[in-house]
């Protein structure tokens, strides 16, 4: 029955389908050729540069393990303003969150301010938010935990208010009914369903944080990129691998304990 | 004797003019079981969100401890639902939080202080759940977090933390709705122990009309919003609860 109605529609169908396909297809190649032609992709420059990367990469080994004492402070203060930028960044997105989300807003108003407020933090780049800081505090790495900890937001209270929004709200109005007032229904009904997600986001961010409070050192903010960025401005290029295999040693441990970390809460 | 719960010329129109519930009066006496059965859609649901008030009904009165609480807001409609506990088709428990725990819960209408607010429990209150935990037989799972109970297990401890909340009066939507035979038999002896025991008044819908004859005292048929019948189980034909199924496929 549906298959002989199904094979007496293929033969039209077969030929708008692949009509639409090859459509989609050249669609797709010109979508690339353009992207191409916009970036001035010329591979013969990377062919003929080759030598220049070697070059650099040969200067640069092997790395000068004796700048390992001088790197050691700006490598703690790159994962302390990324614990700071998700700490805080946590506390002020709480609160955004709760608000934020549509099932337990108190107020309209509130919703869409708080909404408004999360997109805002999130739209402007980390970096942006570096420079206004180190403008308002000077340069360290004050400045770039503060930048962490708004950016932060924006990310947080929107993954927060999400989790909220699609958590199980049968405990909620059972609590509710029992009696229990606003505030109690929130922390014995809300909190405990929503805990376990809200501290994975956290500690991903934790991780997010922690590499981009490795560029924030470029714009004076503090931390083991602004040796970076000194180290190659001198050409010191013995310095920058050592401090490259620094970063990646944070990167790759903060990554892990952050995934180690989610594991254990789910 | 005056009745714990007693609904009186209850109406509801809903907004979009579908009128669920037309002059209902339900009584409801201390130390009764009282099974309300109908079809789908009959108002069975609706009739108890108004005696919770989760609705507010249209017209009509839902007296309780002497005073009708079909029109209170604010802070005089919790204090009212303290007397009045809800058992849910679903346990609606906190999965991530001990079954002890989560029995406490249903007296914290009772505790508002600042420390109950930030999360904490009642500590009073731990040796009465305690103690209702092992009225329902699961003493030994106290510790278990609540998300890994059984259905049958589960709707135990949501009528142990209905307990904890020390109310006089018992409201039951089909509580054994997701229960397999013998669990459901379980929650339907339990909840005729709450009302001939502890002498509670026992509103309970159900859709199994085998239930309804074997546990219930009374039995009220509701029909298109409006009651059919409401007379002891003693006195109830097969034939006028076959009614209520009949008149709704029609």
């Amino acid at each position: 029955m549906s298959t002989t109605q199904l094979t007496a529609v293929r033969p039209w169908g077969g030929g708008l389908a692949i009509a639409l396909r090859t459509v989609g297809f050249l669609f797709g190649l010109l979508v690339l050729i353009q992207s191409l032609i916009v970036v001035q992709a010329r591979p013969q420059d990377l062919v003929s540069g080759f030598h220049g990367m070697v070059d650099i990469v040969s200067r640069s080994m092997p790395p000068d393990f004796a700048y390992l004492p001088e790197a050691a402070w700006p490598a703690l203060e790159t994962i302390d303003i990324g614990l700071f930028g998700t700490i805080a960044g946590i506390c002020l997105a709480l609160p955004l969150a709760v608000l934020a989300a549509s099932n337990v807003t108190p107020s309209r108003v509130l919703y869409y301010l708080s909404r408004a407020l999360i997109g805002f933090t999130r739209a402007v780049p980390d970096l942006v938010w570096a420079l206004l800081f180190v403008t308002a505090v000077g340069l360290g790495p004050f400045p770039g935990g503060l930048a962490l900890a708004v950016h932060s937001v924006g990310m947080l209270g929107r993954l927060f208010a999400e989790t909220i929004e699609n958590m199980d709200m049968a405990p909620v109005d059972a609590l509710a009914l029992t009696g229990a007032n606003r505030m109690q229904v929130f922390t014995h009904g809300v909190v405990p369903s929503v805990l376990p997600a809200l501290a994975g986001i956290g500690l991903y961010r934790l991780d997010e944080n922690i590499r981009s409070s490795l560029v924030l050192g470029f714009v004076g903010a503090g931390g083991i990129g602004f040796q970076l960025l000194t180290a190659m401005n001198l050409f010191q290029y013995q310095d920058v691998s050592l401090l490259l295999i620094i970063v990646f040693v944070i990167v790759f441990a903060a990554e892990r304990l952050s995934a180690i970390c989610r594991e254990r809460l789910a | 004797m005056q009745p714990l719960l007693e609904v009186r010329g209850l109406a509801l129109r809903y907004p979009s003019g579908t009128q669920a519930l037309i002059d209902v009066s339900i009584a409801v006496p201390a130390g009764e079981l009282l099974v309300v059965l109908g079809g789908n859609g009959c108002g069975k649901t609706t009739l108890l969100r108004c005696i919770t008030r989760t609705l507010t009904p249209t017209a009509g009165e839902v007296w309780l401890n002497g005073g009708d609480i079909a029109h209170l807001t604010g802070e005089r409609l919790r204090q009212a639902r303290l007397d009045v506990a809800l058992i849910w088709q679903h346990a609606a428990l906190v999965r991530r939080r001990s079954v002890l725990a989560n029995v406490a819960c249903g007296a914290l209408g009772r505790h508002q202080t600042l420390l109950t607010a930030l999360g904490l429990l009642p500590s009073i209150e731990m040796q009465a759940a305690a103690d209702y935990l092992h009225q329902v037989g699961l003493s030994h799972l106290a510790k278990q977090r609540a998300g890994t109970l059984s259905g049958g297990q589960a709707q135990r401890v949501a009528i142990a933390r209905a307990l904890a909340q020390r109310p006089s009066v018992v409201l039951a939507d089909e509580p054994v709705a997701s229960l397999d035979p013998e669990a459901a038999q379980e929650i339907m002896r339990l909840l005729r122990r709450l009302a001939h025991q502890e002498g509670l008044g026992v509103l309970c819908v159900l859709h199994q009309v085998d239930l309804a004859f074997a546990y219930a005292d009374r039995v009220v048929g509701l029909r298109s919003g409006r009651v059919a019948f409401d007379q002891p189980t003693s006195g109830l034909s097969q034939d006028a609860v076959r009614q209520l199924y009949l008149a709704e496929a029609a």
